[in-house]
Formats: C-alpha cells, sequence, structure tokens
C-alpha cells in the first residue's frame, strides 16, 4: 500500500484530489447560469445607458434550448465519470483532507473511487438517456407537452441529478460523522424532489411526499443512532470511533447507535422492513430515476453501512461487534424472501424491479454478513479471511454490473413509458415483434438480472454466494467450539445462501412476457 | 483404487498425425452440412462436387493415407512395443472423495495403438473410403437423393469419424463416446428416408435396441472404473493393476466385462439384441454397407477384444472363463439362428443382413474359444499354450477381418444390382406408361425380381461371387482361412471343457447353412433365367460403383497372402511381428500344410467335415434347389461359366421339390423371423409402455403437481406480502417502528 498523503483544504493537491467533485460543483454553477443567459441589460443607475450583463431578458437560442441542460448535466457527470477513470489508469494516490485542527474529513482512496464510478456512471447515463423523455403518459393528469420542455424546469431536473451525484461522492469520501450525513442528505433530498418531479402528475407526488415522510423518519432514527455514537465516543471521526469501539463496543450506547444506524441506512438500500416506500416511489418515478435509486441511491446507502459496520465496529476488534451480525442476517434474509415473493406477483414492472432491487439488497447485505463473520477467532481464520476479500469484491463487483443491467431495464422501460405503455407487464407483450433491438436488450437485462450464466449477474452472484458460502464453512468449526452467538449467526448465513439461490422466478416472468409474441389469432 | 498410472509415451514421427485420422472426418462433416445448406441445389455443387460426395473423398483418402503411415510405422519400428501414446489433457478437475478435499482427475484424449487397433484401422479407414466412391456412383445418380445428399454424406463422415476415434481411443471412456457418436449417426442414416414410415421406425429400432446394450455397457464402464479408478487401457491392462483388482474383486470385474459385453451385443447385433439388424436395411445401401460391413457391428467385436488383456491376465487365471462361455454361446446361437432365418428371406440385403449376423457370430464364438483359452492355459510360460491363445485369437480378428472385406464388398454388389435393377424399372415403367412415377409394388430388392443377370453385369457378379466364397468358407478362399480356424478352435475348447460342445457344434452346423444361403442368394440372383422383364433389361453399372468392387474382389482373393504373412499370429500378439516367423512362401505352404494335412487327427477329420459341410453339402443343396442355366444367347465371363454350369448340372441331376419344407411352420416361423419381434413388441407394449404411463401419471401428478403447488403457493404469498405495502404513509412509518425496535430488541438479547 503506498503512503497516505495528508492535506488540508485549498492547499496543493487539493483540487487535483478532489477534481470529480469540483467538476460537478462547476457543472451545477453552469446548469444555473446558462439556462439563464439572455439579452438582459443593466441600466446604470440615472442615466440611459444600458449596459448588457446577458443574464435575464430574452434569453438566446441555445440558452432556451431543452436539451440544453441535459447536455450540460452528462457532460459533467461523463467528465467526472472518466476523470475518476483516469486517476485509476494513472495509479491511484491516497489522499486524506484533513482540516486546520487535523480532523480527517475526506479520504479518496480505489475503494471510495470505484464507488464514485457506480455513482457518477449510473447518473451520467440517466442523465443522458433522459434527455428526450420526459414526457410522460399515463403517470397521471395530462400535462402539456411544452410545459414538460421547458427549458428551466430542465434545468431543475438536471441540477438536482448532479447535487444527488455530488452527495453521493461526499458519502464516499467521508471520514466523519459529520460530512457522511452531510453527504447523505444532499443525495436523499435530491432524490426525494427527483421522485416527485413530475408535479402535475398524482402519483409522482404522492409517491415522492411518501418516500421523503419515511425517508426523514429512517433518517432522523439513523441521525439519532449517530449522536449516540458521538456522545459515546465524543468525536465525529470515524478513527477514533473505531479505536474507542475496540476498547468498549460493548456497552449499551455505542451498540444502540449502530442499531440505528442500520435503520437509516437499511432504508436507503430498502432493507426489509425499511423498503417499503421504495415500490411506491420506484413506481411513481420517472424510470431514469427510479433507475437511479435502485443503482447509485443503494450503492450509497451499501457504502454507507460498510463504512459504519466494517469500519467503525469492525469485527476483529471486539466481540461486541458479533450483535449486529446477526441483526444483519436477519435483515438480510427477510429482504430477500420478501422482495422476491413480493416481485413474483407484481404486474407492474417497476414495481417488480423495486422489489427485485429489494431483493438484490438483500444479498448485498447477506455479502457484507459474511464479511463480517471473517475472523472472529483467529484460530479458525485460515482461508475466510480470504473469503472474506472475495465477498467484498463480489459485493462491488455486484454493484458495478447492477449498474449496467437494472439501469438499463428501467431505461428500455422508461422508453415504453414515453411511448405511453410499460406501467403493466402485459403491456410488453409482443415486444420482440415491435422493438426488437429493445426486446434482445431488455432479455439480455433479464437474464442478467435472474443470474443466468454467462451473464455478469450469474458471476456477481455466484461470487457473492460462494464467498458467503466458504465463509460459513469456515466458520463451522467456530460454532462447534463456541456456539450460542456463533451459531446463530452461522445459522442466519446458511439460511441466506439457501434463500440466495432461491427467488428468481419474478425475472423469468417479465423476461416471457416481454418475450411474447402478439397472439394474433 | 488401484490407479497408479504407467504409460510408455512413444512420440513418433507419424503419431503426432494420428489425431487427424479423427478430426478430418470431424471437420469434414461440418463443412459438407454447411456448404450443403448454402449451395443446395446449385449447380457446381451438384456436378462438381457430387453434393460434398467429393470433398468426404479426398477426406477419407486422407484418413486412410495416415492410418497406413500409422500402421506401417507400428508393425516396422515399435512392433513389440506394448502403446504407442498421444496424450492430450482434456479435462483436468477434482472429484470429491467425501472428505474435505479432492482428488484431482485428468481426463485426457490420447491414441492407444496396439494389434487390434491396427487391424480395425485399416479395415475401417480402407473400408470407408472405399464405400465412400460407392456412395457417389449410388446415392448421386439416383433422382430420389436429389438435393439431399449433403446430408448423407456429412452423417456418412462423421459415422467414420466416430468408428475411427473409437478404434485409436486410449480409454473405454473416448471409446464410449464415439461409440455412442456412431449409434446417433447410424439413426440418422438407416432413417435417411424419414418420409418412409419403415424407415423411421427402423431407424428407431436399431437406436433403441443398441441403447438397451448402450444402459449396459455404461454400468460395466462405471464398475470398471470403481475397481481401477480409471478407464484408460494404460491403466486397466497394466499387469500391477489388473493383480490388486483379482485379488479382492475378480468376481466383480467379471460382473463388469459381462455388461459390456452386453453394451457389444446390441451393437453386433447378436441375440437377443439382433432385431435392428434386418430393419437397418431400411437406409441406402452404402449405409447398409458402412454399417453392417465396415464398422458399427465391428464396434462390439471391437469391444470385445479389447477385453483380451483382462482374460489373458495371469493374475485372473481361470476366473473369466464363464464369460468366456457365454460369449462363445451367445455366438453360437446367433450363428445358427441368423442363418435358419437367412434361409427363407427373399430380400437381397435380408439375407446379407442375416448372413452379417451369423458370421459376426462365429466370431464371437472364435473370441470365445480363445478368451477360455487364454484364461485357463498358462500361455505366459508354455510356448505351446502361448501358440494356441495366439492362433486362437488371431484367428477371430482374421475373419473379422475377412468378413468386414467381404460382406462390404456383398452390399456393394448388391446396392449394384439393386440400383440398376430399379433403373430398369424405371425405365421400362417409363416407357411403357411415360409418367415418372415409381411403382409401388415392385420391390428392387427382392430376389423374385431378379435371375440371370451373370451376362449383365460381369463384375457384380464376380465379385458376389468372391465374397460369397469367401463368408462360405470355400477353400483357399478369403474366410475360409479365419473360419477353419475358428471352428477348430472351438472343439479344440469343447475338448477341455464338455460345456463348449454346443457352439462348437453350432459353429460346424452353421457352416452348412451359410454354404446353402450364400449359395441360394448368388443362383437366384445370378444364375439361371431373367424371372421377369425387368431383370432382362438390366444394365451394366457405373465406374464409381465398379471400382470399389474391383478393389475388394483382389482384397478378398488375397486373403492367402495375409494367411501366409502370419496374420494369426501378429494380429493377436505383438510379441509375433510382421512376417517374423517365416517368409512368404514359406508361411503360405505352412498354412496350407496345417489347413489341409494336419498331424492331428482329429483336426484333419475336422477340417474335411467343415469343408463338406460348408463347400458341398450346403451350396449343393441350393444347386440342386435353384441352379439353372442363364438364358439363350446370353453369356458371362469365363471364370463364371464353371459355376453356373456346375449348377446346371446339379440342379438337372439332384431337384427334389421342396415345396412341403417351404410351407412347413418351421419356414413360415423363420419368416417370420422366428417370432422374436413380435414377442418383443408384445413385451413392449404390456411391460415398458404400462409402466412408462404409470410414469408420466406420476409426472403429472407428483412433479408438476409439487411445482404447481410452489408456484400457487408462492402466488398467494406474495399477494399477502404485497398486501401489507398498503400504500399509506403512515404504515410505512409504523414498519420503521417495528423495525427499529426489533433491530434494539435482537442487540438487546443477543448483547
Amino acid at each position: 500500500m503506498s503512503e497516505i498523503t495528508t492535506i488540508e483544504p485549498f492547499t496543493e493537491g487539493f483540487v487535483e484530489a478532489l477534481l470529480p467533485e469540483l467538476i460537478l460543483f462547476t457543472g451545477m454553477l453552469l446548469l444555473i447560469l446558462v439556462p439563464n443567459l439572455g439579452k438582459g441589460t443593466f441600466r446604470i443607475p440615472g442615466t440611459q445607458l444600458r449596459l448588457p450583463w446577458l443574464l435575464g431578458g430574452t434569453r438566446f437560442k441555445f440558452s432556451s434550448d431543452p436539451r440544453l441542460p441535459a447536455w450540460i448535466a452528462s457532460i459533467t457527470l461523463g467528465s467526472a465519470f472518466l476523470n475518476v477513470l483516469y486517476v485509476f489508469s494513472q495509479g491511484l494516490e491516497r489522499v486524506l483532507i484533513v482540516s486546520e485542527s487535523g480532523k480527517e474529513l475526506l479520504l479518496i482512496n480505489g475503494f471510495s473511487r470505484i464507488f464514485e464510478l457506480i455513482f457518477f456512471g449510473a447518473l451520467a447515463l440517466a442523465a443522458f438517456s433522459s434527455m428526450n423523455r420526459l414526457q410522460v403518459k399515463g403517470i397521471g393528469s395530462k400535462i402539456p407537452e411544452n410545459e414538460l420542455y421547458n427549458n428551466r424546469r430542465q434545468a431543475d431536473f438536471y441540477i438536482l441529478m448532479v447535487t444527488c451525484a455530488l452527495g453521493m461522492s461526499v458519502v464516499a469520501l467521508a471520514q466523519d460523522l459529520f460530512v457522511l450525513f452531510i453527504g447523505l442528505e444532499l443525495a436523499s433530498f435530491s432524490t426525494y424532489v427527483l421522485v416527485a418531479f413530475l408535479k402535475e402528475s398524482k402519483v409522482g407526488v404522492e409517491s415522492g411526499m411518501k418516500y421523503f415522510i419515511v425517508g426523514s423518519v429512517a433518517s432522523g432514527v439513523g441521525l439519532y443512532g449517530l449522536s449516540m455514537l458521538y456522545l459515546w465516543a465524543g468525536s465525529l471521526q470515524f478513527s477514533v470511533l473505531a479505536a474507542t469501539f475496540a476498547v468498549s463496543g460493548t456497552t449499551a450506547l455505542p451498540l444502540i447507535g449502530i442499531g440505528f444506524v442500520l435503520v437509516g441506512f437499511g432504508f436507503k438500500v430498502s432493507a426489509a422492513p425499511f423498503h417499503f416506500a421504495a415500490p411506491d416511489a420506484y413506481a411513481g418515478a420517472m424510470s431514469p430515476v427510479a433507475g437511479v435509486l435502485a443503482t447509485a441511491s443503494k450503492a450509497m446507502g451499501m457504502l454507507g453501512l460498510v463504512r459504519m459496520l466494517l469500519i467503525v465496529a469492525a469485527p476483529e476488534s471486539s466481540d461486541g461487534s458479533a450483535v449486529w451480525l446477526v441483526c444483519l442476517g436477519a435483515m438480510a434474509a427477510v429482504t430477500m424472501t420478501w422482495g422476491n415473493l413480493a416481485a413474483l406477483g407484481s404486474d407492474n414492472p417497476k414495481r417488480m424491479l423495486a422489489y427485485s432491487s429489494v431483493a438484490h439488497a438483500g444479498y448485498m447485505l447477506a455479502a457484507l454478513t459474511a464479511v463480517g463473520a471473517w475472523n472472529w477467532d483467529a484460530a479458525v481464520a485460515g482461508d475466510a479471511s480470504a473469503a472474506a476479500v472475495a465477498v467484498m469484491t463480489a459485493l462491488l463487483f455486484h454493484l458495478v454490473v447492477l449498474v449496467a443491467f437494472k439501469l438499463g431495464a428501467f431505461l428500455v422501460l422508461s422508453i415504453l413509458e414515453s411511448e405511453g405503455g410499460g406501467s403493466r407487464l402485459s403491456s410488453l407483450g409482443g415486444l420482440a415483434k415491435r422493438e426488437p433491438l429493445l426486446a434482445v436488450a431488455m432479455f439480455i437485462f433479464m437474464i442478467s438480472l435472474a443470474g443466468v450464466p454467462p451473464m455478469a449477474g450469474f458471476l456477481s452472484k455466484l461470487l457473492v454466494i460462494m464467498g458467503i458460502v466458504r465463509v460459513a464453512v469456515g466458520d463451522m468449526g467456530a460454532e462447534i467450539s463456541d456456539g450460542g452467538i456463533y451459531a446463530l449467526g452461522d445459522h442466519a448465513l446458511g439460511l441466506v445462501a439457501c434463500l440466495a439461490y432461491g427467488h428468481q422466478l419474478s425475472h423469468f416472468r417479465l423476461l416471457l412476457s416481454s418475450c411474447r409474441r402478439c397472439d394474433v389469432l | 483404487m488401484a490407479g497408479t498410472e504407467v504409460t510408455t509415451t512413444v512420440h513418433s514421427e507419424w503419431m503426432q498425425y494420428a489425431p487427424l485420422i479423427i478430426l478430418l472426418p470431424m471437420m469434414a462433416f461440418a463443412v459438407i452440412l454447411f456448404l450443403g445448406r448454402v449451395f443446395n441445389g446449385h449447380p457446381f455443387w451438384k456436378k462438381n462436387l457430387k453434393e460434398g460426395g467429393l470433398i468426404a473423398l479426398p477426406v477419407m483418402g486422407a484418413s486412410l493415407i495416415l492410418s497406413l503411415l500409422l500402421i506401417s510405422e507400428f508393425l516396422k519400428g515399435y512392433s513389440g512395443v506394448e502403446d504407442i501414446f498421444e496424450k492430450i489433457a482434456w479435462v483436468n478437475t477434482g472429484i470429491w472423495n467425501g472428505g474435505s478435499t479432492t482428488e484431482s482427475v485428468s481426463f485426457g484424449f490420447g491414441i492407444y495403438v496396439d494389434h487390434v487397433t491396427v487391424m480395425l484401422l485399416f479395415v475401417a479407414s480402407f473400408l470407408c473410403l472405399l464405400i465412400n466412391v460407392f456412395s457417389i456412383g449410388y446415392m448421386n445418380t439416383d433422382p430420389i437423393n436429389d438435393n439431399r445428399n449433403h446430408r448423407f454424406y456429412a452423417e456418412f463422415v462423421l459415422f467414420c469419424s466416430g468408428m475411427l476415434g473409437m478404434v485409436l481411443a486410449d480409454s473405454f471412456l473416448w471409446l464410449f463416446i464415439f461409440w455412442e457418436i456412431m449409434g446417433l449417426c447410424s439413426y440418422l442414416l438407416i432413417g435417411f428416408y424419414y418420409e418412409r414410415p419403415s424407415a423411421a421406425s427402423a431407424a428407431k429400432k436399431a437406436f433403441l435396441t443398441t441403447r438397451i446394450g448402450d444402459v449396459f455397457l455404461m454400468i460395466g464402464l462405471v464398475m470398471l472404473w470403481d475397481l481401477f479408478g480409471s478407464l484408460d487401457y494404460a491403466v486397466v491392462f497394466d499387469t500391477h493393476n489388473i493383480e490388486m483388482v483379482a485379488e479382492s474383486s475378480a468376481g466383480t470385474l467379471q460382473w463388469a466385462l459381462g455388461l459390456m459385453f452386453i453394451g457389444a451385443v446390441g451393437k453386433s447385433a447378436q441375440f437377443p439384441l439382433h432385431v435392428w439388424l434386418p430393419d437397418a436395411m431400411e437406409g441406402p445401401t452404402p449405409v447398409s454397407a458402412l454399417i453392417h460391413a465396415a464398422t458399427m457391428v465391428n464396434a462390439g467385436l471391437y469391444l470385445v477384444a479389447r477385453m483380451f488383456p483382462f482374460f489373458g491376465a495371469e493374475a485372473l487365471h481361470g476366473d473369466l472363463d464363464d464369460l468366456a462361455f457365454i460369449i462363445a454361446a451367445v455366438g453360437g446361437i446367433t450363428a445358427v439362428m441368423a442363418a435358419a432365418i437367412a434361409f427363407v428371406q427373399m430380400d437381397l440385403k435380408k439375407v446379407l443382413a442375416y448372413s452379417t449376423m451369423s458370421q459376426l457370430a462365429y466370431i464371437f464364438t472364435g473370441l470365445g474359444c480363445a478368451m477360455y483359452l487364454a484364461n485357463t492355459l498358462d500361455w505366459h510360460h508354455d510356448s505351446d499354450a502361448h501358440y494356441i491363445v495366439v492362433v486362437a485369437f488371431g484367428a477371430s480378428l482374421f475373419h473379422l477381418f475377412n468378413h468386414a472385406m467381404a460382406k462390404g464388398m456383398l452390399f456393394m454388389a448388391s446396392g449394384s444390382v439393386i440400383h440398376e435393377v430399379h433403373h430398369a424399372h424405371h425405365h421400362l415403367h417409363h416407357d411403357d406408361h411415360g409418367d415418372d412415377h415409381h411403382d409401388d409394388d415392385f420391390d428392387a430388392q427382392s430376389m423374385e425380381n431378379m435371375g440371370g443377370l451373370a451376362s449383365k453385369m460381369p463384375i457384380t457378379a464376380t465379385a458376389m461371387l468372391v465374397g460369397s466364397a469367401s463368408i462360405m468358407g470355400l477353400p483357399l478362399i478369403g474366410g475360409f482361412w479365419s473360419k477353419e480356424g475358428i471352428i477348430a478352435n472351438a472343439w479344440r475348447v469343447a475338448q477341455d471343457d464338455p460345456r463348449f460342445l454346443f457352439p462348437a457344434m453350432c459353429v460346424l452346423i452353421g457352416a452348412a447353412m451359410t454354404g446353402f444361403y450364400m449359395s441360394r442368394m448368388w443362383l437366384k440372383t445370378f444364375a439361371g433365367k431373367p424371372n421377369n422383364e425387368v431383370a432382362a433389361h438390366v444394365g451394366p453399372t457405373n465406374i464409381w460403383i465398379k471400382t470399389p468392387l474391383f478393389i475388394l474382389t483382389f482384397v478378398t482373393l488375397s486373403s492367402i497372402l495375409l494367411a501366409g504373412m502370419g496374420f494369426t499370429h501378429w494380429a493377436a500378439d505383438t510379441e509375433y511381428s510382421f512376417l517374423s516367423e517365416k517368409n512368404l512362401i514359406d508361411g503360405i505352404l505352412y498354412e496350407m500344410g496345417h489347413a489341409f494335412a494336419n498331424s492331428d487327427s482329429f483336426f484333419f477329420i475336422l477340417t474335411y467335415v467343415a469343408i463338406f459341410l460348408g463347400a458341398v453339402i450346403g451350396p449343393g443343396i441350393a444347386m440342386a434347389l435353384y441352379g439353372g442355366k442363364l438364358a439363350d444367347g446370353e453369356d458371362t465371363k469365363p471364370w463364371m461359366r464353371p459355376v453356373i454350369r456346375l449348377s446346371e448340372f446339379v440342379n438337372k441331376r439332384f431337384h427334389f421339390d421342396n415345396t412341403a419344407l417351404r410351407e412347413s411352420s418351421l419356414a413360415i416361423a423363420l419368416e417370420n423371423r422366428l417370432y422374436i419381434d413380435e414377442y418383443y413388441d408384445k413385451a413392449m407394449l404390456n411391460i415398458v409402455a404400462g409402466f412408462s404411463t404409470k410414469v408420466a401419471e406420476a409426472d403429472t401428478e407428483v412433479i408438476d403437481g409439487t411445482i404447481k403447488a410452489i408456484e400457487s403457493g408462492s402466488q398467494s404469498l406474495s399477494s399477502v406480502v404485497r398486501s401489507l405495502t398498503t400504500g399509506s404513509a403512515r404504515d410505512y412509518i409504523l414498519m420503521v417502528a417495528v423495525g427499529t425496535l426489533i433491530i434494539s430488541l435482537l442487540i438487546w438479547g443477543v448483547a
């Protein structure tokens, strides 16, 4: 591992280190300014002299172009993505940004950069593909076309996209509870508004509202948990928290704190039973937004959980960490079962994808549990630590490929939606005949979601499950010797592994209906 | 597991090209199929490439040349070397051995060459090439095959690939894989005219009947794997490994080999799995030749011959004699039964089919006897015993060779006859009525529609004559040398073990029967007067058909040369190499003396009894019944004249009325194939079909029922779960609260 460079804000190296975020910030400013450029003039008081200052007034042709904000946002997000990619190709430097008083604020390393890739990639794709597709039929009320294509309204939409990306990247970099929460809420609020963006549509507003209310409650509980952690450790720094946890992690305060934090992030990853607003939100939002919720937003939640559970409440630091393993394992099992069961009967493709995304959250939580379970006992650790690394890699891989196929599926739905159909499974019937290209794409996305070899979805799922099984088997020795808690955790793992194989049926239903030919006679 | 691998890997100049012998036809399969699909009906494809025939031809030629190079190298340089190996690792995997580790296992593909391989490799590649030539003359001149010959050639080359692969494979696993490729191709080829219901059902019958054997073969192979931990020849034939297995489980080994033998019974159409072979005549004639002479039926023999090292192993001395008897007895039963059915067949190709069964049965008897000898005599140390075993085994292999050549020729000759009769019929019919339809009532394969063809088709008649003589075992020609050997060995064993009197009697009687039905076939087809107008108008055949007949006639006639070169010795055992014992002249003289003036009086008498039965009694009766001179003004080649004249003479002198015999219940039973097919059908209908119905019911009720229950169960569960999503934010918050509470409780409870 290379050395960590420590720099203070606005000193040398700061701009390079935070270039993607700065690009986003610039893009956001551009999104605010550029659509307002016009022939506006400024009259010097007391004179007849009018100075053109380009803001307001009759707008230029280019600045009133409805596609302009989309272009700016796409280019901004795309260049941020490419920048991160470039940094990767150049060999990553690990940079820690500290405040003047020496508090660690942001850490830039490979892990955070990978998540940034996921966020920026997903949002750039969503932004680019929603360029012409804001018009939505069948979502509630009739909206005049020119209203939707109003350039200012478009600008709002894309500003929210960019702020969402900014918030997520802050979560990825955060080394401090406060920074983490700021990033989280920035991203969350952006998504709440994005979900309810079609204010003329009853469904959209309602779902956005519900999402906001439930999200606020969850965030509130999570924040309460964070404050408990602060109360206990006297610091917001991850490094300090982790060190304190190793010493006195088994006391009630931090454990309850961690439990509440689980609630907050559980909502973000839409784990049961905090997922209820998610299907409504997905179904009410525009498909690209729903796609972002299912991929980038979920990745952010997972990232938060990884930070809180594996870094702060690191399992090897003390026995007390085992307690959240049980919670997480149970949550994972319930989540994947619930999601898959609910997806099985859903008739709305977006709802079905939403439930499937709930189920995916379950798999990822299971993987996280497996990572956490790796070495309670050094004597039996052995191979299992390698397995834990493998599971973590698998988790990341799963998140990355999820962007490809889940977002892809939502984007296919968005095309159908803008044509007026797509709210029912049956409206997908005969797609293969009408839109062969779309149908093929949807086919590939679906079999990948269902985990059919040789698709990426299969590989990622296989890696996750293999890892879980390996950890579970590797810990068998511990179970026999120690019993108790460990056994409970292990059984949860075994159950989880079984469940994960189980219900992939729902995807096939979607698949079938989209491939079914029109029954002509 | 006794598997310590001892491989003699010899890299030699031509060895590296040996896989091409298999791969070239396999690639040609894809090429012909693809091009045939794309260019179907294109004039160039049709005229210049013969719809793929001329793609297959050079490929089969190349396979033959490579095979010959390999064979010559084996005979020259490596005679005396046990095996030549070229191993390509194919799958490296692990097998879970019940514990926490896996045992690494490698399945490789290698080439195994020994004396048996060499012999069959030559037979297969040589006959495949000739049949290819024949097919071009036969298939491409019949308008019924137009625009689908590419399918024939593609399946043909794949079949050849399967056979060559089976012969060259270095393990029983690969043998089985190629065996099944052949099974598939035989299904496809027999059903080539799938639009005919009879052909389709014949294909199914062949496939299913051989499948019965294959299931047993597979079980046998699994048992063998269990015993040795490998199916590689190098492992299973290793003396040390055999010793280890013999100590603990010689009985199991006998069962394994016995089950494998059932597979061979199916493939080689022996009683009781013989029913598919006569029906398989529904395929085009080149297919019949391919399946019945050159390749597929020999596969079973090859499998049994491959088991020889077990029988010959010192460690298993006397343990496997029961199996050897079973092999010989199955051969004996089939030899007599098939010959008897052949008596009454009117269809030219069916006579040959039954003859094939009968002759293969001879070879099985021969192998069984040789294996008995190897298993009971102390042939590793006693040089006399060694000689006896080697010659017994060699005689069987030699008969395989002679029979393959002769029967290949006979099938092609019969194809030639059928082809021309068909054309003549078509010609007449076309002229008379001016329409192009085939007359469905006319059977071009029936001997009723032939007769006197010796003058019309001299080459074909000669080939048929030589082939028949070889099969009958007429002294000095082809099969005589090997057939006498088999009969003599059967009786030699019978002296040791009275059980063997049964097969020994069978093969002796079978010799007379063979003499009768082969003579009958030839005389009915070629001698006498044309039976009808069609037969009188048959013309000579084309060059593609003539060439292979011509070549094979000479090969069959020259089998004395091979005998003189000590074929029976070096085909069976590498200790004797090519011409190692004596030079050619001495060898021929020795064989002559051995056959006709045996010093042992028992075998001396036996030889003449066999000759008398096979060459005098059998043909004599046939001549008395069916002989006759050609129509007036017709003449044939000088070498066939004496035969026809003799038949005429015998017919005049000894002719008797056989109507009573022909109408006896036995004859009718024989015409109905001893009702075996009917019994099988009934058994199938009652047992298998009934069982299938029950299974189908169980499938719909239990398996589908369970799945449907799971499906509807999860659907209803799904609606329950979804009903919790009420759409009210208040309920959602309630759920969040419940979740928080549960998490707190869990943490409290655990901590």
